[in-house]
Formats: C-alpha cells, sequence, structure tokens
C-alpha cells in the first residue's frame, strides 16, 4: 500500500500559523497571490506576491524548483 | 484564490505546493506580524498591555482580587490553561465575596476584539457604545492578548496624531 501522498490529487493544505512557521523555517518560501494594491499594504513577513492573474511560467521562474512553495490570499477565497 | 494558485504552481512542475487555507487574516488575528505600508498603522495587538492581570475559574475571589491590587489594576481576565479568554471580573466582583470562584461570580463571554483592528476602528467603537473601561483583545481563537482602556487608546492615537509617535 502506497503512502498518502502517493496518491495525493491536490496541494497540500494546512490551517494554522504554527504550521506557517515551521515551513519557513524548514526553508519553505512564501507567495502572496493577491494583487500588488492590496500586497503593497500589507502581507505577510517575508512573502513575495506573484498575483494568481499573472502567475505562469514565466513568473514563476523566480521560486525555486527544489524549496516547498507555500501560497495564501485573504481568506477561503 | 489560493487554492488555484497551488494547483496552478503544480501544473508548472512544482513538487511540493501548500495552500496555507486560512490565509493572512487568520494571520493577523492570531497576533503575528506583518509587512508592508500597514507596519505604519497601529493595530491594537501592537499596543495592548498583556500583562493584565489573570486568573482561573476554581480560584477565590480573595486572592485574586489581592494581586489585582498588587498589579494596580481594577480588571481580571478569566482564562483557561490555554489562555482562552472565559469571563471577566471587574470591580465589583473583585469586591465581593472573597470566597466565591472566579467562575461563581464572572461575567461570561465578554466582548473581545481581534489584533488586526485598528487604533481609531477600536477608539470608533468604545465612543459610539460609551465604552470607558478596558477592551479585551484576543486571537481568532479566542487565546488572550492583553487589554486597552479607553484612557490609553485615546492618549496613544493623540500621541501618533501629534506626529511625536515612531516611524
Amino acid at each position: 500500500m502506497g503512502s498518502l501522498s502517493t496518491f495525493r490529487l491536490m496541494p497540500s493544505q494546512i490551517f494554522s500559523a504554527t504550521e506557517v512557521k515551521r515551513l519557513l523555517e524548514e526553508g519553505a518560501q512564501l507567495v502572496d497571490v493577491l494583487g500588488q494594491d492590496e500586497f503593497e499594504h500589507d502581507h505577510m513577513p517575508g512573502a513575495i506576491n506573484i498575483p494568481l492573474k499573472q502567475l505562469d511560467e514565466r513568473t514563476a521562474g523566480q521560486l525555486d524548483r527544489t524549496r516547498p512553495v507555500l501560497v495564501y490570499c485573504n481568506d477561503f477565497g | 484564490m489560493s487554492p488555484r494558485a497551488a494547483s496552478r504552481l503544480e501544473t508548472l512542475g512544482f513538487k511540493r505546493v501548500i495552500d496555507y487555507v486560512p490565509g493572512k487574516q487568520a494571520w493577523y488575528e492570531e497576533n503575528e506580524p506583518r509587512e508592508g505600508k500597514a507596519v505604519d498603522e497601529i493595530w491594537i495587538g501592537d499596543v495592548a498591555d498583556a500583562e493584565v492581570p489573570t486568573c482561573g475559574l476554581t480560584e477565590r475571589i480573595g486572592a485574586v482580587r489581592a494581586r489585582v491590587h498588587a498589579a494596580d489594576s481594577e480588571t481580571c481576565v478569566v482564562v483557561s490553561s490555554e489562555r482562552v479568554v472565559l469571563g471577566l471580573l471587574r470591580k465589583s466582583e473583585l469586591d465581593g465575596d472573597p470566597q466565591a470562584t472566579a467562575e461563581a461570580v464572572m461575567r461570561p463571554g465578554p466582548k473581545t476584539f481581534r489584533p488586526s483592528v485598528t487604533l481609531q476602528e477600536l477608539l470608533k467603537s468604545m465612543r459610539d457604545n460609551n465604552i470607558q473601561t478596558n477592551s479585551l483583545v484576543t486571537t481568532l481563537e479566542g487565546r488572550l492578548v492583553g487589554v486597552i482602556s479607553r484612557a490609553d487608546a485615546e492618549a496613544t492615537l493623540a500621541h501618533e496624531q501629534s506626529g511625536e509617535g515612531s516611524p
């Protein structure tokens, strides 16, 4: 029988700030997918901004493919 | 929005993508830090007094009163072992039967505010509702961050608006 990750069809989800901090300590990259204006007003420390509408091969090129990527927006949207 | 971004990143070949489902508002409501222009705003989590006296449900009012007076305070927040707010003891409860437990006399379910509320928003609420006493600041999960008195809120905002606040 394979591990759960073998059968994972969707990206992982986390729900707590504690898990966010743990992942960042492990080297995850934090990506804010909201618009630029909202990002400039406030964002989580260390995040980079790649608005969802601009997310493509080129903009994703600034991310390190060898490290986990942690994405967020502003709610369950 | 973030679930779609996470899926898109996987289609772009990223092997480990994680979606922080509650998002940044939940992060702020846990009193975690922020970057951007909003660091120039005063959020109540930044200025809440975390040294407010607290007690457990089973503590006797007599012992609690002594601690509250020693802290030069007039209120005590009743909390769980995880510091989740359960009730509030004001002067009238603290001046009551010293043998009563906090649980028996506390005001249950006090109104609380989240850390990411701006000081201006809190003051407006206090003024609109004629609140002169302490307001409690709690995280998304109900844990006590601290308290802000009406007087401290007014003074802090006046200081900031006078241009004497920190940059």
